[in-house]
């Protein structure tokens, strides 16, 4: 099976702290895999890395065949992203930040693509809002709006579910396992396992930078467990190890 | 309220501190003093071509423009601030889920600013002054009186931005109204007396009396006073929207390298409260000083030699222009998207070179107004060779951080001596012949190196800008 994203070794030191600590993981293409840790875990890190937001201290990644260290602008060419927080430029409306993240991208033609967005995410009504003007839910729509604009084969998302209402967040994971069976793959953030467990088909659990799991919820179902009794109890472990 | 006082406090260290590494930070003062202390050897120099009493004025109101930076920076500076530290929140937000009024919070604002900017800035400055006090022949009790009016002017600052602004959140009409009746007070003023209405806290190290300073004090109170009785915070719930102003400015920019980050970096700079404002206050109004400070130089000058120190000091000016356009962007913003700090950069720059239209317009008018007609081209050339250069020398000290200039001794230091030197041979040459400023555009050559060079610098660079 082709991998989408393979780390190796992956790791990330800021001076003492361990942020991530020789991660390997690969991930499937057509996979909705979840990346799931308490705070602090260094789910965030591994996107930043990932997505070359940040050089890794030690170790490989390569993201649909880009090697995110040497051409870090080439992945973000080929992949859609939601940062950990919602950023769009204070100065824009969130309509031109469409047309902007658009024009960056190179595409022509987006406002088809935007008002479907508008529409879907029933923010039609704050298109002309200056971005900073905006509620934390909206510029998370805003975010997530864009990270799908060019329709890319890959998203890599950070608890892109975190600041939307429960209509939103249906309607968004909808949006995802659809985005998956059209042969995309999610490899997306979170701490809410009870949603990883609903949509996710690959799952690896981080803490404290290490990797402890890797699977899939139906190796899960077929063993009688649940991902948040399992994540506890790993979690737990660990801690209690340290 | 002391806990709040002192929360803030140690917040404005830590934003330092990040911003600019703490050691360099904690340098800042030392620097500030050794520049103090060697500048005062040279006040009885300029007192040669300034009267004492002029030198003294321009200090005043320098410290009198620090207040309002200050002021201005607590007002505006959390956008700054989101687009260094992401989502920055401070503890003037956070205290607002605490049983705190808004004007406790104001006040402990207003309470950490002068004694922190009292302890970075202007007790390094009597310091410096009072080791070269027994050199240059100032007496102690002047220095003390030096101590107490910089303070004064540097609050005078702090607490007139505070009022105009308070007055402004209330009622712009109200505003305006202040305004007017401030200009006519002074224009009635100086028609009556024949000269410009005096300035309190100069006052107190002029002529001090127990009145002035009392006077003083209590006028800036009252500001500081009204201030907190006004003070509104801005509704979070307003929403501020737009026409499409994104696609009109690509297509217009479309000669530029990245029109579309070229066209955001234009509408920042517009909507954030700069455009017209940013170009009066910080362009146009400093270079009307220069002219003023320089046109006192003129009879010592040769022909045209105000006109051609204009141009260079424009030059430096203009230079900062990259800086209005880093100073509201949010970097966060293009971490999902495909560009680099280099893109980033190489746009900036793109959008900087179409600015300096603006220092090119002033530096003509400037010509056109003294009859300096027949030294346009070496001013002109002076002011986009001087420019051209410092902000080159700005690219590869800073990146897209310009406003560690301020901040940071080595840097600054670095800065002023790869700025200065050049500046220096090229007043030198410029005074010697006029024409012979045009070699200043030379200086773009080396700028573009330079800036390739810092490119590199900052793409290698760990992104923390993201």
């Amino acid at each position: 099976m082709a991998m989408v994203i393979e780390a190796r070794g992956l790791s990330k030191h800021y001076g003492e702290t361990v942020a991530v600590d020789s991660l390997d993981l690969e991930v499937p293409a057509g996979a909705l895999y979840g990346l799931l840790g308490p705070n602090g875990s260094g789910k965030s890190t591994t996107i930043r890395m990932l997505t070359g937001q940040t050089p890794a201290s030690a170790g490989t990644a390569t993201v649909l065949g880009v090697d995110a260290a040497a051409d870090p602008v080439g992945v973000r060419r080929l992949v859609g992203i939601i940062p950990e927080q919602e950023t769009p430029p204070s100065f824009l409306t969130a309509a031109e930040y469409l047309r902007f993240a658009g024009a960056v991208r190179g595409l022509d033609g987006i406002e088809e693509a935007a008002a479907w967005w508008f529409e879907f995410l029933d923010f039609g009504d704050k298109k002309d809002v200056l971005c900073k003007d905006l509620s934390r839910g909206t510029r998370q729509k805003l975010m997530f709006a864009q990270a799908f604009l060019h329709s890319p084969r890959l998203a890599l998302i950070d608890e892109p579910l975190v600041n939307f209402d429960p209509i939103v967040q249906h309607d968004v994971k909808e949006f995802l396992v659809d985005y998956v069976r059209r042969g995309n793959t999610i490899f997306l953030s979170t701490h809410i396992l009870e949603v990883a467990e609903e949509v996710c088909t690959g799952f690896a659990i981080l803490h404290r930078g290490r990797l402890l799991a890797t699977g899939t919820p139906d190796e899960l179902r077929e063993a009688g467990r649940h991902l948040p009794d399992v994540f506890l109890e790993l979690v737990r472990q660990d801690r209690n190890h340290v | 309220m002391f806990e709040l006082f002192v929360a803030m406090f140690r917040e404005e260290w830590r934003i330092h501190a990040v911003l600019f590494g703490p050691a360099m930070f904690a340098l800042l003062p030392a620097l500030i003093g050794a520049m103090a202390f060697m500048g005062a050897f040279l006040v009885p120099v300029v007192n040669r071509a300034l009267p004492a009493g002029d030198l003294a004025a321009i200090v005043h109101i320098l410290f009198l423009l620090l207040g309002a930076m200050v002021g201005g920076f607590g007002l505006v500076g959390n956008e700054v601030m989101n687009r260094r530290f992401g989502q920055a929140s401070f503890v003037a937000y956070a205290a607002r889920a605490l049983p705190l009024s808004e004007q406790r919070i104001f006040a402990a604002f207003v309470a950490k600013d002068t004694v922190y900017y009292l302890i970075l800035w202007i007790l390094p400055v009597i310091a410096g002054v009072a080791l070269a006090s027994p050199f240059i022949g100032l007496p102690p009790e002047a220095v003390l009186r030096l101590f107490l009016s910089l303070q004064l002017a540097f609050l005078a600052g702090l607490a007139g931005l505070f009022l105009a602004t308070t007055v402004y959140g209330r009622s712009k009409g109200a505003f305006a109204g202040l305004a007017v009746a401030i200009v006519v007070a002074v224009g009635a003023f100086s028609l009556a007396s024949g000269a410009l209405p005096p300035f309190p806290p100069l006052a107190v190290y002029r002529d001090f009396s127990w009145p002035v300073l009392a006077g003083t004090v209590a006028a800036i109170g009252v500001a500081l006073a009204v201030s907190l009785l006004l003070f509104r915070p801005q509704s979070a719930g307003g929403e501020r929207r737009h026409p499409d102003r994104f696609t009109g400015l690509r297509r217009r920019l479309g000669r530029l390298p990245y029109p579309a980050l070229g066209a955001k970096d234009l509408l920042d700079l517009w909507r954030s409260g700069g455009g017209v404002g940013q170009v009066l206050f910080s362009l146009l109004l400093p270079l009307g000083l220069c002219w003023f400070l320089l046109s006192l130089l003129a009879p010592v000058l040769p022909s045209h030699g105000v006109l051609l120190l204009f141009a260079v000091l424009a030059g430096v000016l203009a230079s900062t222009m990259y800086t209005w356009l880093t100073a509201f962007d949010t970097l966060g913003a293009y971490a999902c998207l495909p560009v680099g700090v280099g893109d980033l950069i190489r746009s900036k720059l793109g959008l900087f070179a179409l600015l300096q239209l603006v220092p090119a317009g002033v530096v003509l008018g400037a010509a056109l107004l003294s009859g300096g007609t027949d030294v346009v081209l070496p001013a002109l050339g002076l002011a986009l060779g001087v420019s051209a250069w410092s902000v080159g020398v700005t690219v590869y000290l800073a990146g897209l951080s310009p406003n560690v200039l301020v901040y940071d001794p080595r840097v600054l230091l670095t800065y002023l001596a790869g700025v200065g030197l050049p500046v220096v041979v090229l007043v030198v040459l410029g005074l010697l012949h006029p024409w012979l400023g045009l070699l200043a555009l030379v200086l773009i050559v080396p700028a573009v190196l330079v800036v390739r060079s810092g490119i590199r610098r900052w793409e290698a660079a760990d992104s923390a800008f993201f």
